[in-house]
């Protein structure tokens, strides 16, 4: 198994660092480092997921037609991340002199909690209720190779679900089955948590950087109280961060975990660097938490329309309104049709 | 109205009951807005947690929250609150005045004090030592290693859930879903939902139960060893086919091995 997780780690980073990086240069992001190029590279693709999927799965597609197309897609933002190979370059050189700097008791305490995290869900499981439905919805577009034409507890055929068609995240580890030839099953509750839980703080690494610019330190103790909170919080079968550590498979808990953060991190950025890649990036995210869940189409314009309220009110610029709407639009617009859909 | 307010009562004490994260919460927020220089950190970190508690509260947003969202998940609204943010923030705010190793040992302590105010997940019951990679219980591999392919079942409700997460090729003819699983004590009166109702039981009437499964299709029949039946299984048209140490397995006199039986997958 740990050849298995390993070559999924390689292709999940690998992809999503080489995607992230292209976006950048793209968005003109540049000197922000490798976390933050995974970041954006995750973000990235499941944006590109969501546009790819959902008319597939209204066009009645089949799975392994998906597959070839979006690997197609992602494999092409891939590739164009090694013609940035000097900004990797750039990154690498600058991580390999200042790697030191972040050998700090915050760090190491942060570290040691996501590695106990790791090894801890690694060697234990948890049985989620939930999963006969969503893992099965992996299982079965793979076995059956249809997307959601199929009751995933029974094996009815049906009509879609309305209420997660615009949502199939379960896809999405279908997608990394496919390729590395995992069980569907095994790649939600064995491997997804190597995925998700770096990812996740990763974001929390990103967002500490930009509060504690001039303070590695801090960074470091940020993060590490990040790690803790998420481990000690309250209310496990509803709190989101608790999803993180006890179902890292599930979309509500990506959601919770890795795009709300995420939205924040790119607000945080759009206030202090203004431009448009900001938003932008915001959008993207946006777009992906429709993909992690359905909550994520209404929770995602809940979340940017609360703060562009509040930063407009305290800027007193209409214009932060203006650009939090424009990048919630995409996710304002599957809102629309997903309330069309349901009601 | 009393309705919405009681269901975010309740949904908001899931969250937040026995522990002290709610307090540490509003201090760190009411830190933030206190301590900060930066009028857009003070909006984003202390502010916008505590106006997402207000849409959260205030009825006419909470409705119409409730009502897009649906009343069962209104408690996802919370996660609005990024509490991993301000939180950590609020305590790096206390500990950039200090220095040296007065910092560190404040760090510590901060961090029993995060300790101190939460519930420690990684002990939570529902955790088990994984006994396979599939993460799922033995005892279903242990019955799927003995079913064949392509065939269609009825199965205990403990092996419910997770059969198909191991073999998608077997379909089942009762979901984890299904409204009599759902909802055990209502009566149902077309043959399947007696049929539901009968293996329930602990003791079987076969009567009930083997003709309505063999009209149906299913040609695997698995329940829990502890379960005793009325009648002979013979009689009904259906064998002992194996068994593992918590399920017996019986199947169709007419099955044939290698036999394609799935209900509805083509």
């Amino acid at each position: 198994m740990r050849f298995e997780i390993l070559l999924t780690a390689l292709l999940f980073f690998g992809g999503t660092c080489l995607t992230g990086y292209a976006v950048r240069r793209l968005l003109k992001l540049k000197k922000e480092g490798i976390v933050c190029s995974i970041v954006v590279g995750a973000l990235c693709w499941w944006a590109l997921m969501e546009l790819i999927l959902v008319p597939m799965t209204m066009k009645l597609a089949s799975f392994s037609s998906f597959v070839v197309v979006y690997s197609a897609a992602a494999m092409l933002f891939a590739l164009a991340g090694l013609f940035c190979w000097r900004d990797i370059l750039d990154d690498l050189k600058t991580f390999a002199e200042n790697w030191k700097q972040y050998l700090t008791l915050g760090h190491l305490a942060a570290l040691l909690l996501i590695v106990f995290e790791l090894w801890f869900l690694h060697h234990h499981m948890y049985l989620e209720w939930d999963d006969t439905y969503y893992v099965n919805l992996a299982n079965v577009a793979i076995s059956s190779d249809r997307i959601y034409w199929v009751y995933p507890e029974t094996g009815t055929l049906v009509d879609f679900d309305k209420r997660y068609v615009l949502s199939l995240w379960p896809i999405f580890y279908a997608w990394l089955s496919k390729l590395t030839g995992v069980a569907a099953t095994v790649m939600a509750h064995t491997i997804m948590p190597w995925l998700m839980i770096p990812l996740a703080y990763m974001v929390y690494i990103l967002i500490g950087k930009r509060l504690f610019e001039d303070n590695v330190q801090l960074q470091g103790m940020f993060l590490a109280f990040a790690v803790l909170v998420h481990l000690y919080m309250s209310g496990e079968h509803t709190t989101g961060l608790s999803f993180l550590t006890i179902t890292p498979w599930v979309g509500k808990g990506i959601l919770a975990a890795i795009i709300l953060p995420a939205l924040f991190y790119w607000l945080l950025r759009a206030m202090r660097d203004g431009g448009a890649r900001n938003w932008i990036m915001l959008g993207v995210t946006g777009l992906g938490g429709c993909l992690t869940s359905s909550m994520g189409i209404m929770l995602t314009p809940l979340f940017v329309g609360i703060a562009v309220f509040l930063l407009t009110l305290q800027k007193r610029q209409i214009r932060y309104l203006a650009y939090g709407i424009l990048s919630c639009l995409p996710c304002i617009l599957l809102g629309l049709y997903y309330i069309r859909l349901t009601h | 109205m009393q309705e919405f307010l009681e269901i975010a009562k309740t949904d908001f004490l899931a969250t937040f009951e026995g522990a002290w994260m709610l307090p540490l919460l509003l201090l760190s927020c009411a830190l933030i807005l206190w301590k900060e220089p930066d009028r857009t950190r003070k909006v984003l970190l202390g502010a916008l947690p505590l106006a997402a508690m207000i849409v959260y509260w205030l009825p006419p947003t909470g409705m119409l929250l409730m009502k897009l969202l649906g009343e069962n998940v209104y408690w996802r609204v919370l996660w609005l609150i990024l509490i991993a943010v301000t939180v950590p923030y609020a305590l790096c705010l206390l500990l950039r005045k200090c220095s040296g190793l007065r910092r560190q040992a404040a760090f510590l302590a901060c961090l029993a004090l995060v300790v101190l105010c939460g519930t420690p997940l990684l002990t939570s019951e529902e955790f088990l030592d994984s006994a396979n990679e599939y993460k799922i219980p033995q005892y279903v591999i242990d019955v799927c290693e003995l079913l064949p392919e392509n065939i269609h079942a009825m199965v205990s409700n403990r092996l419910m859930p997770y059969i198909r997460q191991y073999d998608t090729s077997i379909t089942l003819e009762f979901a984890r879903n299904d409204y009599r699983y759902l909802n055990p004590g209502e009566a149902d009166d077309d043959e399947v939902g007696q049929m539901y109702l009968e293996v329930q039981k602990s003791e079987i009437d076969l009567s009930v139960l083997a003709p309505t499964a063999k009209a149906e299709g299913c040609t695997f029949l698995v329940f829990s060893s502890t379960r005793t039946y009325i009648g002979e299984w013979e009689d009904y048209g259906y064998e002992k086919y194996a068994s593992t140490e918590d399920f017996d397995i019986f199947v169709d006199m007419d099955y044939e091995e290698g036999q394609d039986t799935r209900k509805w997958e083509d």
